[in-house]
C-alpha cells in the first residue's frame, strides 16, 4: 500500500498548461522529492495528487485506483501545508486530533492517536497550547502531527520547511528523515530547495516548466544529468557550462578541441558527433589551482572566503556578468582581480549536444555510485 | 524638550512639546464638535422647564437636579414599554440580519460564483437608497404581506436595510482567513458546513461581533420612520415614538424629553458595552508561518 502512478497528468488553467504531461511511479515507502525552480508546476502537481486540483487530463493512480474524482480524504493521503495552516482558536491536541474528529472516531482512540503523535513529534508538553504559543518548528510539528494520526498511506509536504530559519530547517530535514524511517510510509515532497532534495531524498523528481527534466537518486542527479537544465540546477554553485566543438570520436569517448589541443571526453558520443558545437559542463568543485588535463585562466572579479570553501566568481568573455565559478577546498590565497590558471580532468567534465540533451558520462568505477 | 515619553520610547514616537499641545489641541476641537450637542442636551435635562426659556440663557444650569429623569415616567407612562419594544424590535432585527448575513458573507468572501460581482454591487446600490424613498412601494409590500401595526413592519424594512453594509462588512473580514484553512480541513475529509461551523465561524467571530453591534445600532436608530409609517398600535411603538409623547399640545417639555433620549439610549449602551468584551484581536494568530 502506499503506492502511486501519474500517467500523462496534465493541468491547464485557462490558455496556460503548468503540467504538462507528466509519468511517474512512485513505489511503497519511497521519498520523493519534487524539486524545481518557481512555476515549474511541483505546487501543483502535489496538489492534483492531493485532491486540491482538478486534473485536466491523465490518471492518478493511488494503490491501483484511479482517484482522480475522489475527494481528498478517500485517496489516503494527508497533506501538510507550507503554512502549517494550523486552526488558531483550538489547542494543539485539537488541532492534531481534527481529522479524528471529523470522522467521529471515539474519545479514547482520538486520545490515544494523538498521544502517540505528539510522543513522536515531541510535543508532549504543548497538547493543551494554543499555535499562537509555539514557535514555527513547533507549528509545523502540529501540521505533520495532524497528518500522522490519518495514518495516510502516502503524505504530501508542500515546501513545509520554507518558513523556517536555516539552522531550525537543518533539523526538521533531519526530523522528517527520521519520520520516514520510522513510519514507513510514501512521502512526496516539495521543494524548490536542492539541498533538501539531496539530503531526504530516494529519488528525485527535477521539474521544468511543466515537465519531468529527470528522475533518479540524488547522486545520480548529480553524477550524470540528463540535459543543463539539471545539470545547473542540482548542485551549489551551479555548473558552468563552456561552447566547444567535437573534433572526433573514439573508443574512449568524444574527442574536443580545447584551446588547440585535443581532449577526449569519457561519454558515449553519437557517430554524428564529430562537427558539432556542444557545451561543456565542468563543476565548480571539479576545478582546481593546479593540476588536470585541460586548463583555464581568469581573472576572478569577486572571490568568497567561507573557511571550509573559497569560492571565485569570474567572466570568461570579458563582460561584466560573473557566470563562471570556481569553488576550491579551504582557505585558498586567490584575491580579486588577479589572474589565476585553473586546472580540470575531462573525467569530471559533462557535455551536452545543441539541444541541451547529455551525452551519457562512462564512469569510472571509484568515481561515484553510478 | 520632549514632553510625555521615557528612554524606551521609540525615536518614531517622539514629540516636541508642541507637538504634543497640538495634538491635543487638536483632539479637543473634534471631539467638541461633536460631543457639544449631547452635552448641551444632558444639561438640558438637568434644568428645571422654567430656566430653558430664561434670558438670558444660561449655559450652565442653575439649581440643577435629575428631577426630570424621575418626572419623565409619569408624563408618558408607557414609557418603559416603548423602550423595551426598541430594544426587542433592534434585537430581532440584529438576529435575523446575522443569520442571513454572515453565511452570505462566507460565500461571497470564498467562493467565485457567477453574478457575484454583480449580486455585491446590487447590495451597494441598494444601500445607497434610504428607507424613506422607498416608503411608499414598502407600505404596500407591508399590508401585502399583513404585515402592517405588528412588530414585524419594524423588523423586516430594518433588517433589510441593514444587509447590504453588514453583508460587505463581514465579506471584508472573512476573506483575512486564509484559504489553506479551508484545504487543510477539506483534504482531513470535513464538509463544507463542518469547515464552516468549526474553522469558519470561530476564527470570524471578531467581526461578527462588529457585524453585530454595528447592525443593532443601525437598527436601534432607524426604528423612527418604519414606526410612523407601518404601525399605528401604541404598544408597539418604539422609543422615537415615545420621545414624541414629549411634544405636548401647546410645549415642549424639553428637559423630560432629554432625560428620556438618554434614558433610552441606555439598554443599546450595555449591549455594546457587553459585546465589545468579545472583539479579541489577533485570533488568527500561529494560523500561518
Amino acid at each position: 500500500m502506499g503506492q502511486l502512478s501519474l500517467k500523462n497528468v496534465v493541468k491547464t488553467f485557462g490558455q496556460f498548461e503548468v503540467v504538462k504531461g507528466v509519468n511517474l511511479d512512485v513505489t511503497e515507502g519511497e521519498f520523493i522529492v519534487f524539486v524545481g525552480p518557481s512555476g515549474c508546476g511541483k505546487s501543483t502537481l502535489l496538489r492534483m495528487i492531493a485532491g486540491l486540483e482538478h486534473t485536466t487530463a491523465g490518471d492518478i493512480v493511488i494503490d491501483g485506483k484511479r482517484v482522480n474524482d475522489l475527494a481528498p480524504v478517500k485517496r489516503g493521503i494527508a497533506m501538510v501545508f507550507q503554512s502549517y495552516a494550523l486552526y488558531p482558536h483550538m489547542s494543539v491536541f485539537e488541532n492534531i486530533a481534527f481529522p479524528l474528529r471529523v470522522e467521529r472516531a471515539p474519545e479514547a482512540v482520538i486520545r490515544e492517536k494523538v498521544t502517540a503523535a505528539a510522543k513522536i513529534l515531541h510535543l508532549e508538553q504543548r497538547l493543551q497550547q494554543k499555535p499562537g504559543q509555539l514557535s514555527g518548528g513547533q507549528r509545523q510539528r502540529v501540521a505533520i502531527g495532524r497528518a500522522i494520526v490519518r495514518a495516510p498511506e502516502i503524505f504530501l509536504f508542500d515546501e513545509p520547511l520554507s518558513n523556517l530559519d536555516a539552522a531550525l530547517r537543518a533539523d526538521m530535514r533531519i526530523e522528517l528523515t527520521r519520520l520516514h524511517k520510522q513510519l514507513g510510509a510514501t512521502m512526496i515532497y516539495v521543494t524548490h530547495d536542492q539541498v533538501e532534495a539531496m539530503t531526504m531524498a530516494d529519488r528525485i523528481v527535477v521539474l521544468n516548466a511543466g515537465y519531468i527534466a529527470q528522475v533518479g537518486a540524488p547522486l545520480d542527479l548529480y553524477h550524470k544529468p540528463q540535459n543543463t537544465f539539471v545539470a545547473g540546477f542540482i548542485g551549489n554553485p551551479r555548473m558552468n557550462f563552456l561552447p566547444v566543438t567535437c573534433t572526433g570520436i573514439t573508443d574512449a569517448g568524444a574527442v574536443i578541441d580545447w584551446q588547440g589541443k585535443a581532449v577526449t571526453i569519457p561519454v558515449h558520443a553519437m557517430a554524428s558527433a564529430p562537427g558539432q558545437t556542444f557545451t561543456l559542463g565542468i563543476r565548480p568543485e571539479h576545478l582546481t589551482l593546479a593540476g588536470g588535463e585541460m586548463q583555464l585562466g581568469v581573472t576572478p572579479s569577486v572571490v568568497e572566503h567561507l573557511g571550509q570553501q573559497t569560492i571565485a566568481w569570474a567572466s570568461l568573455n570579458g563582460t561584466a556578468e560573473t557566470s563562471f565559478c570556481v569553488a576550491l577546498p579551504g582557505d585558498q590565497a586567490i584575491k580579486a582581480d588577479q589572474s589565476v590558471t585553473l586546472g580540470f580532468s575531462a573525467a569530471d567534465c559533462h557535455l551536452f549536444d545543441a539541444a541541451g540533451e547529455a551525452l551519457e558520462r562512462r564512469l569510472l568505477p571509484g568515481t561515484s555510485n553510478g | 524638550m520632549a514632553l510625555f515619553h521615557d528612554k524606551n520610547t521609540p525615536m518614531i514616537d517622539r514629540y516636541h512639546w508642541w507637538e504634543v499641545i497640538a495634538i491635543y489641541a487638536g483632539i479637543f476641537v473634534f471631539l467638541f464638535f461633536l460631543l457639544a450637542p449631547f452635552i448641551e442636551g444632558f444639561l438640558v435635562s438637568l434644568k428645571p422647564l422654567a430656566e430653558l426659556f430664561s434670558t438670558p440663557y444660561s449655559f450652565w444650569p442653575e439649581n440643577g437636579s435629575f428631577a426630570a429623569y424621575s418626572t419623565m415616567w409619569e408624563r408618558v407612562p408607557g414609557f418603559a414599554w416603548y423602550v423595551f419594544n426598541s430594544f426587542l424590535i433592534s434585537t430581532a432585527a440584529t438576529v435575523i440580519v446575522l443569520l442571513l448575513v454572515v453565511p452570505a458573507a462566507y460565500a461571497f468572501a470564498r467562493f467565485d460564483f457567477r453574478g457575484m460581482g454583480l449580486v455585491l454591487g446590487g447590495f451597494l446600490a441598494v444601500s445607497m437608497f434610504s428607507g424613506a424613498v422607498l416608503l411608499i412601494p414598502l407600505f404596500r409590500l407591508m399590508r401585502s404581506l399583513g404585515m402592517l401595526n405588528t412588530y414585524w413592519a419594524m423588523i423586516v424594512p430594518g433588517a433589510a436595510f441593514l444587509i447590504p453594509s453588514a453583508v460587505w462588512l463581514l465579506r471584508t473580514y472573512m476573506m483575512r482567513i486564509p484559504s489553506e484553512l479551508n484545504e487543510a480541513a477539506w483534504t482531513d475529509g470535513a464538509s463544507q458546513f463542518y469547515i464552516f461551523r468549526r474553522v469558519v465561524l470561530p476564527i470570524a467571530s471578531p467581526g461578527i461581533v462588529v457585524v453585530a453591534m454595528v447592525t443593532f445600532i443601525g437598527a436601534y436608530s432607524q426604528q423612527f420612520i418604519f414606526a410612523l409609517t407601518f404601525n399605528s398600535k401604541t404598544e408597539y411603538m418604539p422609543l422615537p415614538i415615545g420621545l414624541y409623547a414629549f411634544f405636548g399640545k401647546q410645549d415642549v417639555v424639553w428637559n423630560e424629553l432629554m432625560a428620556a433620549a438618554f434614558v433610552g439610549i441606555a439598554p443599546a449602551m450595555i449591549i455594546i458595552f457587553f459585546l465589545q468584551r468579545y472583539l479579541v484581536g489577533g485570533l488568527t494568530a500561529g494560523a500561518l508561518k
